[in-house]
């Protein structure tokens, strides 16, 4: 745009003279690559059949190497939100669609309730109980749960197809997509979040991010209404699936912004973003959790922008074509500029005026990155939104972040509006995955990709049989003029013409050297995969002294304990971690659980956990909890337990009760966190300690009680007594404790002192003074 | 002027020793008085004791705080500012003392014996006394400590935690300052800047429209963040940090966590790798002469084994358990 202030030619050929040699370039290779294609699909059907084949291998690659959990343990959900996204697949399957769209769940947040079809992404649930359907009618009898275990690793295979093509809008050699397929199959970045089992959002919607951008780009290139309406749909689709899908509506804009600043404004990005954004809006809108969001919340604005700036840009170029006069151009670039910049104004007035909301908690951490550790503890409490250490990045990409740079390099020699496209995305990509751990996820689609096309063009390079003759190159090269004045746009290192390889020696030691390479990325997937993402966390392996497998299950013993020995609707306590297990595995209802909606509520069980039990009984009467639940590692060294994540509990109690609870009262004065005789007295009275180690000293001699995640020797005091609550259940191995809260007190007694009496510890009599006898006298 | 009969008596007062006795309301006004010169109040072991002594009828708040450089008390020095803020503010807002708050500031240099008496191994602390007669009296005497755990505070909310031990009396807000020289100086900035773009603009031109600066640009903030930069700007990570040995050890223990130098080996551990990539598959097939060529091929090709090998390495140091290796960093 800025460019073309001093430029005159219409719209239509961009602007710069640069520029438009580069899309003659651009034309002419997309051109030659479509007939070699067209080529290759006529003549040379082999070629065909084979991709097709490589394809279905990479498809099985990549479906297989999520299956290691179903071959360890067994077909079993894993995790703690895929529970809740179980229990909500099987309400759908069994009650139907309508059903389920207005389903209230009394069962969640008990007194309060969740209107759980209105708060939920519809889309995993709905295709799982297509695809449970369409096999049912196929006569294939099919378990609703196995369908949900292997729901990922299915969508997966799909997911590298996606790649697949929207690596071959990059580039013209055909093996970059087939690299790009295989990468995406099994990288760890994104074996993380599908492996059989793990029945989250993100299975489905990641194949759902790389096939919208496919499509996308497809509809760019084409300036395709039929291309942008798909386009439209599939971002619909991942819309009702997963909450990340603010990041395409967040990245179409930008790229499109890009696009205009760089002078490359065309009918064709108007065609394709306009009926992406209308269409895809809309659709949309039809999720009731997504409802007004779309014309009301910041994320959203910049697509919102963005269209009304193409509309104005449009009518510009109408008018420029209609009335060709310099001053005047030079008018209506000026007013387009002012025009954004006011709207843009207007835009945060309107915000700050409340008109709009202003960006969501986590959305606005992205950016702020200090925000959420002062303002929403319950953001920063979860693991998978800590900033990303560079070990994490090796460990879930491996020779992939090496190869990134190199293809974003190679984006630019070309940079069509595609490459664009890839270079914005990745750079935007790795930024937030930098801030936030589990935004990897995002970021590994485009690295393939980009990787792929680095490789793909030292392969092309190195694997070619036909070596140039040295002596026609030197000759012919300084009088080579022509080459010089096209590639002038491009980089540096492309300014000379193309060669080749000569040797066949250099060709064998690259080839050879990146085929050791890639396969060690495979041995270094399948390892990863096997050792840190294969595990359901719901059961636990450990290695006996003789090597052999031993499978600890406390979570699932403790959970049917509870179907099996409570009442129906016995509401449990604990802490969030563990709601959506205890409804899914236990089918009884809790206080919190991982949709953390209610600050308030998670923060009244925080201090229902922190604070002295005479504190604690009332809040846990007035919600009517019968039992409490705790997770204790202290005897397995199971370093995920409550003492460990007890902090986080203080610190949001304390966000809303700062009187009552403190987090300073629960470090020593030497500011330690300890669990040991040296433990604070508010910490040694508060409810969480008190049941994690009630009765933990008889297993041991006296005096030898140890806690062994904190590595500490605990008092020998007899352990801590607990008077308003009982112990119901532990686990074998101690990882879940259930306390069963009491009833109030039959004679009216405090329970401190009735239970004192049962212990048999008499109370002491307040002997009245009554004074000197004294002699009555008549 | 009614601060004029406090000030008054205030000095009367001040020439008589703290050993003399005063009684409450007499003591409030002295400092009271001070504070409207000069908020918040700063205080000595001696006039902290007289400050807090058992009966009174107003609310101290005390910053124990250790600004001396001496000390590195990063804290202390990020947060006095705003306490001054917060303090100065209020007293402007608050002229008839209403709210009979008190605001103090006790460096470590000046009162060692507070410290010793309130055990404090950290500062900042922050007491609030709250009042002992009066209507507002609270049940007990010991102050209230508020702990800088959260790291610093900004003067709005240190604000609203006094206002919470404050009910019932006037809560005047803190009022920043308008920055005027800041504002000067954005206004030049801007119209400067914008006036430097429309003179130089045919020379900003080609820059902008080189594609060179910009791939240069995206390919270092694309290293900067997967090499976990902004990891260091979010948890602060020192540079290098000393080991048990008395040495200095640049890579951290363990895989969640980095330090600053080991992010920029890996950024250029992963840069060079990517430009060996890039000369591989763009530089050398345009090199003309042969012999040049297989040259470059094996040093590239000798460079990206040498280097991943050492970014294995250097991985296998974070994650122990990791089997995989190249020569030559076994």
């Amino acid at each position: 745009m800025d460019q073309s202030v001093n430029d005159s030619e219409p719209l239509q050929q961009p602007a710069p003279p640069r520029g438009s040699t580069n899309h003659q370039i651009t034309a002419i290779m997309s051109a030659d690559s479509l007939e070699r294609l067209a080529v290759a699909g006529k003549g040379d059907s082999t070629r065909t059949l084979l991709r097709v084949i490589i394809l279905l291998l990479i498809a099985g690659a990549a479906i297989s190497s999520r299956l290691f959990s179903v071959i360890r343990f067994e077909s079993i959900i894993h995790e703690f939100d895929p529970w809740f996204n179980f229990r909500a697949t099987k309400y759908l399957v069994a009650n139907g669609f309508y059903k389920f769209w207005d389903w209230f769940d009394d069962r969640t947040w008990h007194p309060l309730g969740r209107v759980t079809g209105g708060t939920l992404y519809p889309g995993l649930m709905v295709t799982s109980g297509v695809i449970y359907h369409a096999l049912r009618a196929l006569s294939i009898p099919v378990d609703i749960r196995n369908v949900c275990v292997l729901l990922a690793p299915a969508f997966s295979g799909l997911t590298a197809y996606a790649a697949y093509l929207l690596t071959n809008e990059m580039t013209p050699s055909s093996s970059a997509g087939l690299l790009a397929a295989i990468f995406m199959g099994i990288a760890p970045g994104y074996i993380s979040r599908s492996v059989a089992g793990s029945y989250d959002n993100e299975a489905i919607a990641i194949f759902l991010l790389v096939f919208t951008f496919y499509l996308w780009i497809k509809a760019l290139k084409l300036g395709s209404m039929l291309w942008g309406a798909l386009c439209a749909l599939f971002y619909g689709y991942m819309v009702a699936s997963w909450g990340g899908y603010a990041f395409i509506t967040c990245l179409l804009p930008l790229h499109a912004f890009v696009l205009i600043c760089m002078g490359r404004y065309s009918t064709r990005l108007y065609v394709s973003y306009t009926s992406w954004y209308a269409l895809g809006t809309l659709a949309s809108m039809q999720i009731p959790f997504v409802g007004f969001l779309p014309v009301k919340t910041s994320e959203h604005m910049p697509a919102l922008g963005i269209f009304g700036f193409l509309q104005l840009l449009a009518f510009l170029d109408y008018v420029r074509s209609a009335i060709p006069s310099r001053q005047f151009q030079t008018f209506l670039w000026v007013f387009a500029g002012s025009v954004f910049g006011i709207g843009l104004t207007g835009l945060v007035i309107a915000t700050s005026a409340g008109y709009i909301a202003p960006w969501g908690g986590r959305f606005y951490s992205l950016w702020d990155t200090g925000y959420a550790k002062i303002h929403i503890p319950i953001i920063a409490s979860v693991s998978e939104h800590q900033p990303t250490a560079w070990p994490a990045f090796f460990f879930d990409l491996n020779m992939l972040i090496w190869l990134l740079p190199a293809g974003i390099y190679l984006c630019y020699q070309k940079l069509a509006d595609e490459h664009v496209f890839v270079i914005v995305y990745a750079l935007f990509g790795s930024y937030f995955a930098g801030v936030m751990v589990r935004l990897m996820l995002t970021l590994t689609p485009v690295v393939c990709v980009a990787a792929a096309i680095a490789l793909s063009t030292i392969l092309d390079t190195y694997l070619k049989a036909k070596s140039p003759i040295p002596e026609e190159h030197l000759v012919e090269e300084p009088t080579d003029g022509t080459s010089k004045k096209v590639s002038k746009p491009g980089l540096r290192a492309s300014s000379k013409p193309y060669i080749g390889i000569y040797a066949t020696f250099s060709k064998v030691t690259v080839a050879g050297a990146m085929t050791a390479y890639l396969l060690m990325f495979v041995a270094h997937c399948t390892w990863v995969t096997s050792n840190a993402y294969s595990s359901p966390s719901v059961v636990l392996a450990s290695r006996m002294p003789d090597g052999s497998q031993h499978i600890i299950d406390d979570y699932r013993e403790a959970y049917q304990w509870l179907r099996q020995n409570t009442k129906d609707d016995a509401k449990i306590m604990s802490w969030w971690d563990y709601g959506y297990q205890i409804g899914g595995m236990a089918d009884r209802p809790t206080l919190v659980d991982n949709n953390t909606w209610n600050n308030t509520h998670i923060a009244t069980v925080g201090k229902a956990m922190a604070s002295r039990e005479e504190v604690s009984y009332p809040i846990m009467r007035q919600h009517e909890v019968d039992y409490i639940l705790v997770v204790f590692g202290g005897l397995l060294g199971y370093s995920g337990d409550d003492i460990n994540k007890f902090l986080w509990m203080v610190r949001i109690a304390e966000g809303i009760w700062p009187d009552e609870v403190k987090e300073r009262e629960f470090f020593t004065p030497r500011g330690e966190y300890r669990v040991d005789a040296g433990a604070t007295d508010t910490m040694k009275n508060s409810l969480m300690y008190k049941m994690s180690y009630h009765n933990y000293n008889n297993l041991f001699p006296p005096g030898q009680a140890q806690d062994r995640v904190r590595g500490v020797r605990l008092p020998d005091d007899g352990g801590p007594v607990l008077n308003s609550i009982e112990e119901a259940f532990t686990s074998e191995n101690w990882i879940i404790r259930i306390y069963k809260v009491k009833d109030l007190d039959n004679l009216g007694r405090d329970h401190a002192s009735a239970s004192a009496f049962e212990r048999g510890q008499k109370k002491k009599k307040v002997i009245k003074k009554k004074g000197p006898r004294v002699l009555r006298v008549d | 002027m009614r601060w004029l009969p406090a000030l008054l008596s205030a000095s009367l007062f001040a020439a008589g020793s703290f050993a003399a006795k005063k009684s409450s309301e007499e003591r409030f006004a002295e400092f009271h008085a001070k504070q409207t010169s000069h908020a918040p109040v700063k205080l000595t072991d001696v006039s902290f004791k007289s400050l807090t002594t058992a009966p009174r009828d107003y609310s101290v708040a005390v910053i124990l705080t250790a600004l001396d450089a001496r000390y590195g008390c990063q804290l202390c020095r990020e947060f006095q500012p705003e306490w001054e803020l917060l303090s100065k503010s209020w007293v402007k807002g608050d002229k008839s003392a209403e709210s009979r708050l008190v605001f103090g500031s006790l460096d470590f240099g000046d009162g060692r014996e507070t410290f010793m008496g309130f055990g404090l191994q950290t500062a900042p602390v922050l007491f609030f006394f709250p009042p002992t007669a009066g209507p507002h009296a609270a049940a007990s005497p010991e102050p209230i400590r508020y702990d800088f755990t959260n790291g610093p505070v900004p003067a709005e909310m240190m604000h609203s935690w006094l206002v919470r031990h404050l009910d019932g009396r006037p809560h005047p807000p803190v009022k920043r300052p308008v920055d005027y020289l800041k504002w000067a100086v954005s206004f030049t900035m801007i119209t400067g800047s914008l006036t430097g773009v429309y003179v130089l603009w045919p020379y900003v031109v080609p820059v902008i429209q080189n594609r060179n600066v910009w791939a240069a640009f995206t390919l270092i903030a694309i290293l900067l963040f997967t090499s976990g930069h902004m990891f260091n700007q979010i948890r602060k990570v020192p540079y290098v940090a000393n080991n048990p040995r008395g040495g200095v050890s640049y890579f951290a223990a363990g895989f969640q966590n980095q330090y600053g130098m080991e992010t920029q080996v890996v950024a250029a551990l992963y840069g060079i790798l990517s430009f060996a990539a890039i000369s591989l598959a763009v530089k050398v097939p345009r090199i003309a002469d042969p012999r040049s060529q297989v040259i470059t091929v094996w040093a590239w090709s000798g460079i990206i084994l040498v280097v991943y090998s050492f970014l294995l390495s250097v991985f296998r140091v974070k994650n122990a358990g990791y089997p995989f290796y190249l020569p030559p960093f076994m």
